[in-house]
């Protein structure tokens, strides 16, 4: 029973990591209609800025911060580049657009930083803590309070400004949200920003775990996929519940059944998403029509 | 000067143009209609005035030329359009509908009293502030889209058929208002309707369109006097 508590506090960390970057992929689709595949990529360079900043002497909580400012105008950036000029292009063009922007990432990463995996410093002590029992590591607790945090921000941000009015207006109903004066195209900026500096904190909470180095994010990113979908794309509720659902079960997965093991934790993965695309298509917080913004 | 004047407007869609050289002007604090049957060019007009279509000729409000303006920008000079359809945003709450009216505004005291006299005018819409604009009926939801026209504080506003499917007796208290808004505010209208013998009641001006074209121009008393006119264009 401890056992098992103990591997739920660490299935719902793992899950602060995925919900941080589900959420990310949330942001874009909601925008666009568009899944961004080169959310983990740019996700794993805003931790290499992390890296650089932190070797540099700056302090990690100072650091932390400083790189979710950079990754947010790093991912307007790439948007008024790379995505804009090919905003109202078919579906499948902007797909491609992001795979060749992912590979892009990758290749500028390990051009620039190699491939050999750099240990990232934690700022949470290695000890654990009894609760109710069940021994929970600091590390994963800290991991927990800084996704919570985090995606805290999003919703209110969201949902209590704003600015977040206009964006979740422009995402749904750009024609209407422009007679209203709202810049849309600016908004879809914004939301690839915002999208940025969520994804980049899950690549700053995980390097410590997986080591630093380009391909860091390759398989965050199928169990991001899993939550997302899992929560029904278009939710940012929906991608948060995803994250925990999916990081608890690939986590109790791995320990009790041994088949399972550490190497099949992915195939868990992608079962919950095939699995919720054949039953529950909408996810389990999306609405029943899907259809293109 | 008028507030609003269109001049040998042409717009289309794609290769179709639907416009062929559209004049026509709105005095400051006016009413004025623009009637005329279905596929005339109506709705296209009006999206010219806020950049939905591409067009030429020119348009200015105020003075200004809209040429190649973005609509964002384009109702930011005081044009609120409620566009065909209403433009309700459905996944939003009637609250942040209205929000949205009311989001580019600085002059917090002069909102804050817009929107009691919102509520005053809907009460209706004080009652469901709440809930999800999709669970408003057509009528509520062209309230809903009036309100939120009348919280951007515009000088002039498009109201694209503000009558389509509605009860007549709702239709009659939303003209109400639309007149209440027009004297009290002297903001100016542009109203699209189907409905000719209700729009020329309101209106001092009325123009009528025929595929893409100002067939007839005149006061709303003379269009509404003129036999010839009305069994012809206006269809009563
Ligand atoms: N998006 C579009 N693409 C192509 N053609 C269009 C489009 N919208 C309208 N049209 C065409 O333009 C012409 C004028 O349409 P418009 O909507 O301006 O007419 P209207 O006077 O508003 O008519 P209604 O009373 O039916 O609303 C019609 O022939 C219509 O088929
Ligand atoms: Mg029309």
């Amino acid at each position: 029973m401890q056992e098992l508590l103990q591997q739920v506090v660490s299935g719902i960390a793992t899950g602060g990591i995925f919900a941080s970057l589900a959420l990310a992929l949330v942001l874009i689709y909601n925008a666009m209609g568009l899944v961004n595949f080169a959310q983990g990529e740019m996700a794993m360079l805003a931790t290499f800025v992390a890296l650089a900043l932190i070797d540099h002497g700056m302090n990690y909580w100072i650091a932390f911060p400083v790189t979710l400012v950079i990754a947010f105008a790093g991912g307007i950036a790439i948007e008024r580049v790379v995505i804009r000029p090919v905003e109202r292009a078919p579906i499948l063009t902007l797909v491609i657009v992001t795979l060749g922007l992912a590979t892009l990432i990758n290749g500028l990463a390990g051009f620039i930083f190699g491939y050999v995996p750099r240990a990232f410093p934690s700022p949470f002590p290695v000890q654990t803590v009894n609760i109710l029992g069940a021994l929970a590591s600091y590390q994963d607790l800290g991991v927990i309070a800084v996704s919570a945090v985090v995606l805290l921000a999003i919703y209110l941000l969201l949902q209590h400004t704003t600015v977040g009015l206009t964006m979740r207006a422009a995402a749904h109903h750009p024609e209407a949200s422009r007679l209203l004066g709202v810049r849309v195209s600016w908004m879809l900026a914004l939301g690839w920003g915002l999208a940025s500096a969520v994804g980049s904190v899950s690549g700053i909470m995980v390097a410590p775990i997986l080591l630093l180095q380009p391909n860091m994010m390759q398989t965050i990113i199928i169990y991001a996929f899993a939550a997302a979908v899992l929560g029904g794309i278009e939710s940012p509720i929906g991608a948060v519940v995803g994250g925990v659902i999916v990081g608890v079960t690939v986590n109790l997965a791995g320990v009790y059944l041994p088949f399972v093991g550490g190497d099949l934790q992915l195939a868990v993965a992608l079962a919950i998403i095939v699995g919720v695309l054949v039953l529950k298509p909408n996810g389990l917080f999306g609405r029943p029509s899907v259809r293109r913004v | 000067m008028a507030l609003l004047e269109l001049e040998e407007v042409r717009a289309g869609y794609g290769p179709t143009s639907v416009l062929h050289g559209v004049s026509l002007s709105v005095p400051e604090g006016q009413i004025v209609s623009l009637l005329g049957a279905n596929g005339a060019g109506k709705t296209t007009t009006l999206r010219s005035i806020t950049g939905g279509v591409q067009w030429t000729g020119d348009i200015r409000f105020a003075g200004r030329s809209l040429r190649r303006m973005h609509t964002e920008d384009v109702v930011r000079c005081g044009i609120a359009h409620v566009p065909e359809g209403r433009g309700i945003l459905t996944e939003l709450t009637v609250d942040e509908n209205l929000k949205l009216g009311s989001h580019l505004r600085r002059d917090g005291a002069a909102v804050r009293k817009d929107y009691d006299r919102v509520f005053e005018y809907f009460p209706v819409l004080r009652e469901r502030r709440r809930l999800s604009a999709s669970t408003l009926s057509g009528g509520e939801q062209q309230m809903l889209a009036l309100a939120r026209a009348f919280l951007t504080k515009p000088r002039l506003m498009l109201l694209d058929e503000p009558s389509l499917g509605l009860a007549p007796l709702i239709v009659r208290s939303i003209f109400e208002i639309i007149r209440t808004i027009n004297t009290e505010d002297q903001v100016a209208v542009l109203l699209v309707e189907q409905n000719a013998r209700l729009a020329l009641e309101m209106s001092s001006e009325a123009y009528v369109l025929e595929v893409g074209r100002v067939a007839v121009r005149g006061s709303s008393s003379e269009l509404t006097g003129n036999d010839a006119v009305r069994r012809s264009y206006l269809g009563y």
